[in-house]
């Protein structure tokens, strides 16, 4: 009950925090968005400063009184240092690839500062994900979220914050980022293999080249780990590719009428499973939605993202 | 969370780095004690925490130890060393993030409590060192905190990073100890022992003073405001001594209930504060004689000098002094019975030489003071070296050693004029003092403590007689400047050290609610209620938070005034939407800004190119630069 209370509340409060709308990015943090509470630590530290301050009054030692007075006044400065660190510091950029439902999405950040001041310890939370976050441009901060359905992920907000300089207070701003992340289906994990039979076209027209090397080319990023010439690059010290005339393969029709006895969803996870079989056998595919013109036939990760995308975004039945 | 071994390292450091200035102060067995302990329990401890029945035991006999060696008195000793015993033993349990900041915290206390017992010049460094250690260990479990070591930050930044925090946090700290209100009693408990140094004290016996007179450290500083007096005539009375047991002289204690006695002064006058170093009596010192008592202060029957309140602090007193013409011109009988009295079979010979030298003299009393004089001058001897008197010390110092120093001149010196028939009495107080050129002002140590003798004369009243100028006028008058002559001279820091001294004691050690109204009255406040200063100082808090602010977000401010004008220029062309992208090369810049605002594209390029030629190409004379920032700073666009 009191944890339910205490969630309600904590809505109510986040409600409150700025920024109140999902904004894009790039985002600066400015003073008004930046928010600083003392923390456990700092609380006690406080007492204790009350503490020595008092029995200096009483005893009317001038230098204790003076050492609990910077003490506190290193304390003040340690909490706007704390604001500084925050306020001033832009958001330039946020990207994900896209991941299948179940697997963590490797949100990327990249932030960048207005001024020159000089900011450590920043640290990044996203649920239960914490990063840290650095300035320099060398890296960028990387949050692991967890997926759960496909289609957009709307994000939650994201904390930036701070424990510098002395952990007395923490200085915390909201990142609450428009941007919509895709998350594909999570794929059947033991499918069957590709449909044999092929389309409703007929006869796949069949690959005249057949299994001749055309020519030799230079490795591409992307290329298929098995269409290496190892030999003739090893020879050259450059990795080369055999490029054939066509893919060997036959062309593939993957149809979601086809599939009719399936569920719903479970149709969803099996072409998405084929898609990414037919990619690993290195076949050109077509997939088939219904209401959707025909993507491919075609091959690669273009292909591959267009395909998996329309799948993530077919509307969600519940229930199914 | 668990802490790491660094982290570790770090908390047991601060905890050394603040306990150092306490165990300095403590007595040293217990010191000692102390530190052995807390080296033994770190070490012991630190793979993992002793389990908790031995800590408990441990504590206990810790408590049980400390309260043996300081002998069952409780009072801030022994809370001191108490407080030192327990901070020794907290690293026995310190696992964990918390534990290690707790034990940060608590180490704190460390010099806190060191400036109750000691607020000299190394506790105030080893207590400066030892804050900030802590606040590099604070710092560094921040980081822990965060999961994420800051790393690429060498320690002398992370210490540089401290003192920025406590640096900038200065004003608010100095605006909040001006202003904070003060209490003028302690809210509870009296200081059992305070910050004082046994100066003067009430009583004199032989033997008594060496400890004093080799003690250098200032008794007293002085201001005059208008004439200063000769140091020679600087003798700066402190307790009247009348009684006499045969060893040992003591003031008798209803003379402080007398009203001062009638004095007629002459013409010279000096005003002058004093700061009195903490003694812990009452009893303050004045050049002879004080015209009045200032406030706080109550003159006795013989002009003694005694505060309402123990001296447990630095205190300053302002006080007018004024040479006697007449010192009580009439002696009541009860008074001058005293000044005669003598202890009952002691000092048989000095006894008999006074009563030859009376019937020499008939009833002329200066004849004999004079006689007395002589015979010192011609037959003694000044020193330090005195074995320890038997049980006519008198006689023993004037037939045989005929040396020694100011006890025994002015002790032999008042028992002889008593054994003649006039009244005398010992006074004792500090003579003479050292002029600082920086600051100008005078020190009187605790060094120069003298006794002397007050003879009482017919139609003169008590007139001061110093034997012991008889003998060695230089050991008396002697000056730094004298001693300083013989070794290096040392003088200009020796005077610059406790100039800067008196600064501090002037601005923290001595300031007190009546200094603190004292101060506001300067700025026109008359008179001031709680109310009225808790207003003033949040008020000046909150701009000194608000400075504060200012100052951290504008000190990372470029440096290079070539830069920064030229990001200043940049800045201007913002309003219009020109500003650089961060990316963009100077020139490429102004050309688009020439583009579009052609009214001044001439000038700006021609000034982006002297930039760049200065920045990147040629290295050119101060004098080029400086032209170059001026026509940066002149351009508008």
């Amino acid at each position: 009950m009191a944890g339910a209370r205490r969630q309600t509340l904590w809505r109510r409060l986040q409600a409150w925090a700025r920024p109140r709308t999902p904004e894009a990015l790039p985002v600066a943090f400015d003073r008004k968005r930046v928010y600083v509470l003392p923390t456990r630590f700092g609380m006690f530290f406080a007492l204790l400063i009350v503490a020595m301050g008092l029995g200096a009054l009483n005893y009317n030692n001038n230098p204790a009184l003076l050492l609990a007075l910077l003490l506190a006044g290193a304390a003040m400065a340690s909490l706007i240092t704390a604001h500084l660190q925050l306020s001033g510091l832009v958001i330039e950029a946020l990207s994900a690839e896209p991941v299948a439902a179940g697997e963590p999405l490797l949100l990327k950040l990249r932030a960048g500062a207005r001024d020159g001041r000089r900011r450590l310890g920043l640290s990044v939370r996203h649920g239960d994900a914490v990063a840290r976050l650095s300035l320099d441009g060398s890296d960028e901060a990387v949050l692991p979220v967890p997926t759960e359905r496909r289609g957009w992920l709307d994000l939650d907000r994201i904390r930036i914050s701070t424990l510098r300089p002395l952990g007395l207070a923490t200085a915390w701003a909201w990142l609450w980022p428009e941007q919509a992340l895709l998350v594909y289906p999570a794929p059947e994990t033991q499918g069957p293999p590709l449909p044999t039979e092929l389309g409703d076209s007929g006869a796949a027209r069949l690959n005249p080249a057949g299994d001749d090397v055309h020519h030799l080319r230079n490795y591409r990023r992307g290329d298929p780990q098995r269409a290496v010439a190892w030999k003739p690059s090893a020879r050259r010290d450059t990795l080369l590719v055999r490029e054939y005339e066509q893919p060997r393969s036959a062309e593939v029709v993957l149809d979601w009428q086809r599939l009719a006895p399936l569920a719903y969803e479970p149709r969803i996870r099996r072409l998405a499973h084929w898609i990414d079989q037919a990619e690993r056998e290195n076949r050109r595919y077509q997939l088939r939605l219904p209401g959707q013109p025909a993507l491919g036939p075609a091959q690669g990760a273009a292909h591959r993202h267009a395909c998996l995308r329309a799948l993530a975004l077919l509307p969600h039945i519940d229930g199914a | 969370m668990a802490l790491d071994v660094a982290g570790r390292r770090w908390a047991l450091l601060a905890m050394a780095a603040c306990l150092l200035p306490l165990l300095l102060q403590l007595p040293l067995q217990i010191a000692l004690a102390i530190a052995a302990l807390g080296v033994a329990i770190s070490t012991l401890s630190w793979r993992r925490p002793l389990p908790g029945w031995l800590r408990f035991l441990l504590a206990g006999a810790v408590i049980l130890l400390v309260l043996t060696m300081s002998r069952y008195s409780i009072g801030r000793d022994t809370g001191c060393a108490l407080l030192a015993a327990m901070l020794a033993i907290k690293p026995s349990e310190t696992t964990r993030l918390r534990d290690a900041r707790s034990l940060v915290g608590f180490a704190l206390f460390g010099p806190f409590a060191t400036f109750l017992l000691d607020q000299g010049p190394l506790s105030l460094t080893l207590a400066l060192i030892g804050v900030t250690f802590a606040l590099l260990a604070l710092q560094r479990f921040a980081d822990t905190e965060s999961g994420l070591p800051v790393t690429g930050v060498s320690p002398w930044r992370a210490t540089l990073s401290v003192w920025r925090l406590i640096a900038i946090g200065l004003p608010l700290a100095l605006a909040a100890f001006w202003l904070f209100p003060r209490v003028g009693s302690p809210l509870w408990g009296v200081p059992e022992r305070s910050l004082a140094r046994p100066g003067l004290s009430d009583e004199m016996s032989p033997g008594g003073w060496l400890d004093l007179m080799s003690d250098d450290s200032p008794a007293l500083r002085v201001r005059f405001s208008g004439a200063e007096p000769q140091p020679s005539q600087m003798y700066w009375r402190g307790p009247v001594l009348w009684n006499f047991d045969g060893r040992t002289w003591t003031q008798p204690s209803w003379m402080r209930g007398l009203p001062p006695a009638e004095a007629p002064r002459a013409a010279a006058v000096w005003d002058y504060e004093m700061e009195i170093e903490p003694t812990d009596r009452r009893q303050l010192v004045a050049l002879d004689l004080p015209t009045a008592a200032p406030d706080g202060t109550r003159l006795s029957g013989d002009y003694g000098l005694y505060a309402e309140r123990p001296l447990s602090a630095l205190t300053r007193w302002r006080v007018r002094s004024s040479p006697p013409a007449a010192f009580e011109p009439r002696l009541n009988v009860l008074l001058r019975q005293s000044a005669l009295r003598l202890p009952e079979g002691y000092n048989p010979r000095t006894l008999a030489l006074a009563r030859q030298w009376r019937s020499d003299a008939g009833s002329d009393d200066a004849a004999i003071v004079q006689r007395a004089l002589r015979w010192i001058r011609a037959d003694f001897a000044y020193t330090l070296e005195t074995p320890l008197p038997g049980r006519n010390a008198v006689d023993e110092f004037l037939f045989e050693q005929k040396a020694g120093y100011c006890e025994h001149f002015s002790s032999s010196f008042v028992v002889l004029m008593r054994a003649a028939g006039i009244p005398a009495r010992v006074v004792t107080g500090y003579v003479g003092g050292y002029r600082n050129p920086i600051g100008n002002y005078w020190i009187v140590r605790r060094q120069d403590a003298h006794a002397w003798a007050e003879v009482w004369l017919q139609g003169r009243g008590w007139v001061r007689v110093d034997p012991t100028a008889a003998v060695a006028p230089e050991r008396i008058y002697d000056t730094l400047d004298d001693r300083a002559a013989a070794l290096v001279d040392l003088r200009p820091v020796w005077n610059t050290g406790d100039w800067l001294r008196r600064g501090w004691n002037d601005l923290v050690l001595g300031f007190d609610a009546t200094r603190q109204e004292r101060m506001l009255r300067s700025f026109g406040v008359a008179r001031l209620k709680a109310g009225d200063l808790v207003a003033m100082f949040a008020l000046l808090a909150v701009l000194a938070l608000g400075w504060m602010a200012w100052l951290i977000a504008h000190s990372e401010r470029e440096r290079d005034p070539l830069l920064r004008a030229w990001r200043r220029l940049g800045s201007r062309y913002a309003r219009y939407g020109l500003q650089r992208e961060p990316h963009e090369p100077a020139c490429d810049w102004a050309e688009r800004v020439a583009r579009q605002r052609p009214q001044n594209g001439e000038a700006l390029l021609a000034l982006t190119r002297r930039f760049a030629e200065s920045r990147y190409a040629v290295a050119d004379d101060r004098q080029q630069r400086r032209d170059l920032v001026r026509a940066l700073k002149a351009h508008r666009p």
